[in-house]
């Protein structure tokens, strides 16, 4: 299991200032820093609350050299990729390949398998807040496939049979 | 330039161009969707494709830069093809709910830019459009801006829109694949997104996805009345989108028109855009009033009496009545009038005519002059000129540094104030903010500071002192001779970066920083308005701001200069057309015997020499029972400011008292006699905008009830006081009132007013708009102003005193 993740969404506004400063100190305060930011916070917290935007903001918009960040920016990066989620998310994040390497390899029946023993639909969280069951899109090692991520850790050539196992590392 | 071949026509355009500004150039249209010329390319929605030789497929010309002899095919059955095909794509994802009126009945849109290249590519729209709405119609409850992305087709224009013209950044394109979509902020509504209701992002939706909810479903305007926005000295162009033929209402919308002649193009403020419902609201002033104590010649009651409605004879025989008889009880100076920077230039010249031919006083000035110091006459007595040397734009693109002083920039000149922050994002100039509460302009600012109220003056004293103890003035440029800087430096010894810092409350790093900031990057363009218009300081805080302006030698300098705005849309026009207490129309003094003979020539009698009282004095005056009447025409005196207090006593002091408005305001409740005048929608005439850009006004409706143009009751009412009062007036070229039109008065103005020589109405309906001073027929008018154009300088430094009164919490500067 990979370390720095966060055991759940509970957090607090000096622990998210305190991640976005020290984010802000590692990447600088430009605009190619904001990535890099928001992963830290995701990373951290296992999503990006929104308020964390306008912190960001504050950071490194210096609209007197020529930079004007807005919400609306952060936003559109914040959503755009997969990999960030600005929704609160389970202890553990599955995110499995959608794409199609992965499916002609058996993907399917792993999804399915992944649907069945988490209990989840893609984009869900379980009640007790355990698990969130996301889909991606390719993750670069389709030599592998299928494939599916748990936190930070990467499973190649999974089968139905070999996930309880793969899960019960994390439970 | 480069060469290319379009439609086998050959033609040769700037290095730089792209295949879709060619093809323009040559004459010829691409369909087009997310691309517009005022905003950057994009290239998402693909229908501008052309056929390039030699590459395989289709290209996007709006995003295409030419190469040297490219051949290019627009129109092929190919392209057709291709172009339907992204058509219908796009009409997949758009649903139209049918809430657009059209010939009386609801239905789909067909006005917008998507259904008119459906139209030409013969797509039914209902046939492709998806079948169920994504998204609820009305998604956002900003009271202006209608929000249904059911009509959105991702072309990112609203993005570009808010961000390149004003500068807010509420749209995003946010999400991905078949979920993206436009949000605003981080999906909030849009008003939590920083939105300042501008409508940039409806006047460039090509899609009526954002639309204007106050008239969504009114439907297609039978007539577009260009005319110049009443709301402030921006003066920007606009279309009132005119009904026929519809009991009520007949002003339905306002539009933007991309004309790049105008001040502001396609852009306009949430003023000028949504807040034209006062037009047709139903507190206008409709029939002409009187108080029934002067119906019934009875003494007048304390409270003035009831109000009875009468024809315009009664009112207008009255009203005049009331002007001569304390024109007798106590001559000329017993009058005073108010007038206003809302009326027309015109209408602004026939009423100093009233007041100075017709009743003999120089006793006239505006409303706003009541609290506010006239800054106008302040930089006229500093710098010889009385407005703006620059035009808005040429601060923008050659300022190399900005003050904004005394002024709320983006909410009383929102499009100068949305110029002024694309200026600082795209040339990376930096600005000074001062003024003593947060202003919105602040957040551009590498520097606000926030002195103590009435500081400003100490303040730039401090940053003189600053600036000439570390020479961080060009010597090479400095307007200022060496004997005038010794004293300069005499003058300011005494505004130590601690002394300054004291008095005014600013931090003395912050002084230094903004010393430095001022005097990096020449020229340094000053931008202030009335927030440095209190009577106590606004002398000294011009003088002293000319003072830093001839130091730095930014004066008299393109995009530089003292740029003074004022508070209402055409206080400009009323200063230049005589409604200032001591000026003749072009500010010509009424002191000078020359400027007075000419009009004493043009308008038959002899004219006072005595400058009148200034607006504040003038009612002060009142409760010492000097004037005895007011006439206040086109504003709501009590209105101009938080503290009326002064202002109601002398109304309520006053004996008689004729206000003349299209909305019946506080002030009302003080007046005798209530003339229904008109809004900018039922006349016709000029406007001068802060920058001196003369434009027309055009009447689109006609006047609401009784009520009627300004210059017509100012007209009628000269009419009826000057066989009454004895004064002599002899025939002469311009001694009569038998105007027919707005366009008559317009030329008597230019006979008599050098910087109007060359204004004429035919002349600005062709032109546009035209800068004074226009000083021919054929002169093409002056976009920049030089100093001293008025009144020459006898002192390039201007010497500013300090007192500190006794038990005074803030220092109150006098003049020397
Ligand atoms: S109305 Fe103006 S400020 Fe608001 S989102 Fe549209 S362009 Fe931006
Ligand atoms: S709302 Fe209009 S302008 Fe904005 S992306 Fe959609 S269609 Fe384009
Ligand atoms: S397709 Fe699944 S990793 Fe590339
Ligand atoms: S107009 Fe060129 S891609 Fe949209």
């Amino acid at each position: 299991m990979c370390p720095g993740i966060a055991t759940d969404h509970e957090y607090s506004e000096q622990e998210l200032d305190r991640i976005i400063q020290e984010a802000v100190e590692a990447n600088g305060s430009v605009r190619d820093a904001v990535i890099p930011i928001l992963s830290e916070i995701n990373q951290k917290l296992g999503f990006i609350p929104v308020e964390s935007l306008g912190k960001i903001r504050r950071y490194i918009n210096t609209p007197e050299a020529g930079l004007f960040l807005a919400d609306s920016h952060l936003y559109a990066v914040a959503s755009f990729y997969q990999m960030f989620s600005l929704t609160p998310t389970g202890k553990h994040v599955v995110r499995y390949c959608a794409s199609a390497p992965c499916h002609v390899e058996g993907g399917r029946q792993v999804i399915e398998a992944l649907q069945e023993q988490l209990g989840l639909q893609p984009g869900e969280t379980s009640h007790d807040n355990q698990w969130t069951l996301l889909k991606t899109s390719c993750l670069g090692v389709c030599g592998v496939g299928p494939v599916f991520l748990v936190d930070q850790d990467i499973y190649g050539n999974v089968t139905p049979e070999k996930i309880p196992h793969i899960l019960a590392k994390y439970r | 330039m480069i060469s290319l071949t379009i439609n086998n026509q050959t033609l040769e355009v700037p290095d730089g161009s792209t295949v879709l500004q060619a093809a323009e150039m040559a004459g010829i249209a691409i369909p087009t969707l997310c691309f517009h010329k005022d905003l950057s390319p994009y290239g998402g929605c693909r229908l501008c494709v052309v056929e390039v030789q030699g590459t395989r497929l289709p290209m996007t010309s709006c995003i295409l830069p030419i190469n040297p002899g490219m051949v290019v095919n627009t129109e092929s059955e190919a392209l057709t093809r291709y172009r339907k095909a992204i058509l219908r794509m796009l009409l997949q994802n758009y649903y139209d709910a049918g809430y657009k009126r059209n010939n009386g009945k609801l239905g789909i849109d067909r006005e917008n830019e998507l259904a008119h290249w459906a139209e030409v590519y013969g797509i039914d729209i209902e046939q492709y459009m998806a079948k169920k709405p994504a998204f609820a119609v009305d998604s956002d409850p900003n009271p202006f801006v209608w929000v249904d992305l059911n009509k959105c087709i991702q072309c990112t224009r609203c993005v570009r829109a808010c961000a390149e013209i004003q500068g807010r950044f509420v749209w995003s394109q946010s999400y991905r694949g078949y979920k993206a979509r436009i949000v605003a902020g981080s999906d909030t509504t849009m008003l939590q997104a920083r939105c300042e209701s501008c409508g940039a992002c409806v006047a460039y939706c090509p899609t009526g996805a954002l639309d204007n909810k106050m008239s969504v479903s009114a439907g297609l305007a039978d007539r577009l009345v260009r005319t110049t926005c009443a709301y402030c000295g921006v003066g920007c162009q606009l279309d009132l989108n005119v009904q026929d033929n519809v009991p009520g209402r007949r002003v339905i919308r306002v539009t933007s028109n991309t004309d790049p002649a105008t001040v502001n193009k396609r852009h306009l403020c949430l003023k000028g855009r949504y807040g034209y419902d006062f037009i047709h609201s139903s507190t206008r002033l409709t029939q002409p009033r009187v108080r029934q104590y002067l119906l019934d010649s009875a003494p007048r009651p304390k409270d003035r009496g009831k109000w009875v409605d009468v024809d315009w004879e009664t009112a207008l025989r009255v009203a005049a009545n009331g002007l001569v008889q304390a024109w007798q009880a106590g001559g000329s100076d017993a009058i005073g009038i108010l007038g206003s920077g809302n009326l027309l230039n015109e209408e602004s010249y026939l009423l100093g005519k009233l007041a100075r031919q017709v009743i003999g006083t120089n006793q006239i000035d505006c409303c706003a002059h009541i609290y506010a110091s006239d800054l106008s006459e302040h930089l006229l007595d500093a710098a010889g000129i009385p407005a703006m040397q620059n035009p808005f734009d040429e601060i923008a693109s050659k300022a190399g540094t900005l003050l904004v002083i005394g002024s709320n920039l983006t909410e009383q000149h929102p499009v100068f104030g949305a110029k002024i922050r694309q200026a600082i994002l795209r040339r990376k100039i930096k600005m000074v903010v001062v003024s003593p509460d947060f202003f919105n302009i602040a957040e551009y600012a590498a520097l606000p500071l926030y002195p103590k109220p009435n500081t400003e003056a100490i303040l730039v004293q401090g940053l003189i002192h600053f600036i000439l103890e570390k020479h961080l003035a060009d010597h090479a440029k400095c307007q200022m001779g060496s004997e005038d800087i010794t004293k300069l430096k005499e003058a300011v010894a005494k505004y130590s970066a601690r002394k300054t810092s004291d008095l005014t409350g600013v931090a003395i790093d912050a002084l230094y920083e903004a010393a430095e900031i001022l005097t990096r990057e020449p020229p340094l363009s000053v931008i202030m308005s009335d927030g440095l218009a209190d009577r106590t300081v606004a002398r000294q805080n011009m003088q002293s701001l000319i003072n830093l302006q001839r130091l730095l030698g930014s004066l008299d300098t393109p995009g530089g200069g003292v740029n003074f705005l004022g508070s209402q849309n055409n206080i400009r026009g009323a200063g230049d057309l005589g409604s200032t207490p001591n000026r003749l129309p072009g500010y010509q003094n009424c002191k000078n015997s020359t400027a007075r003979a000419k009009f004493e020539q043009a308008w038959g009698v002899a004219l006072s020499s005595a400058p009148g009282l200034s607006a504040w004095d003038m009612l002060k005056s009142v409760s010492e029972g000097k004037v005895k009447a007011l006439y206040i025409a086109g504003e709501d005196a009590l209105n101009v400011s938080p503290d009326g207090g002064q202002a109601r006593r002398s109304l309520d002091a006053c004996e008689f008292v004729v206000y003349q408005t299209s909305v019946a305001t506080e002030t009302a409740r003080y007046a005798d006699v209530l003339l229904p005048g008109v809004t900018f929608a039922e006349k016709t005439g000029s406007f001068t905008n802060a920058e001196r850009r003369i434009q027309m006004v055009h009447q689109a409706i006609e006047p609401i009830g009784a009520a009627s143009p300004d210059w017509q009751i100012f007209k009628e009412l000269a009419k009826r006081i000057l066989p009454s009062i004895e004064r002599q007036i002899s025939p002469a070229a311009y001694s009569n009132w038998d105007y027919t039109d707005t366009a008559e008065i317009m030329q008597e103005i230019a006979a008599l007013t050098p910087i109007y020589y060359g204004v004429s109405h035919s002349r600005l309906d062709q032109a546009g708009s035209l800068f004074w001073p226009v000083e021919s027929e054929e002169h093409p008018g002056t976009t920049f102003l030089q100093t001293a154009y008025f009144e020459p300088i006898q002192n390039t430094f201007i010497p500013i005193k300090l007192i500190v009164p006794e038990g005074y919490q803030t220092p109150i500067l006098t003049p020397v």
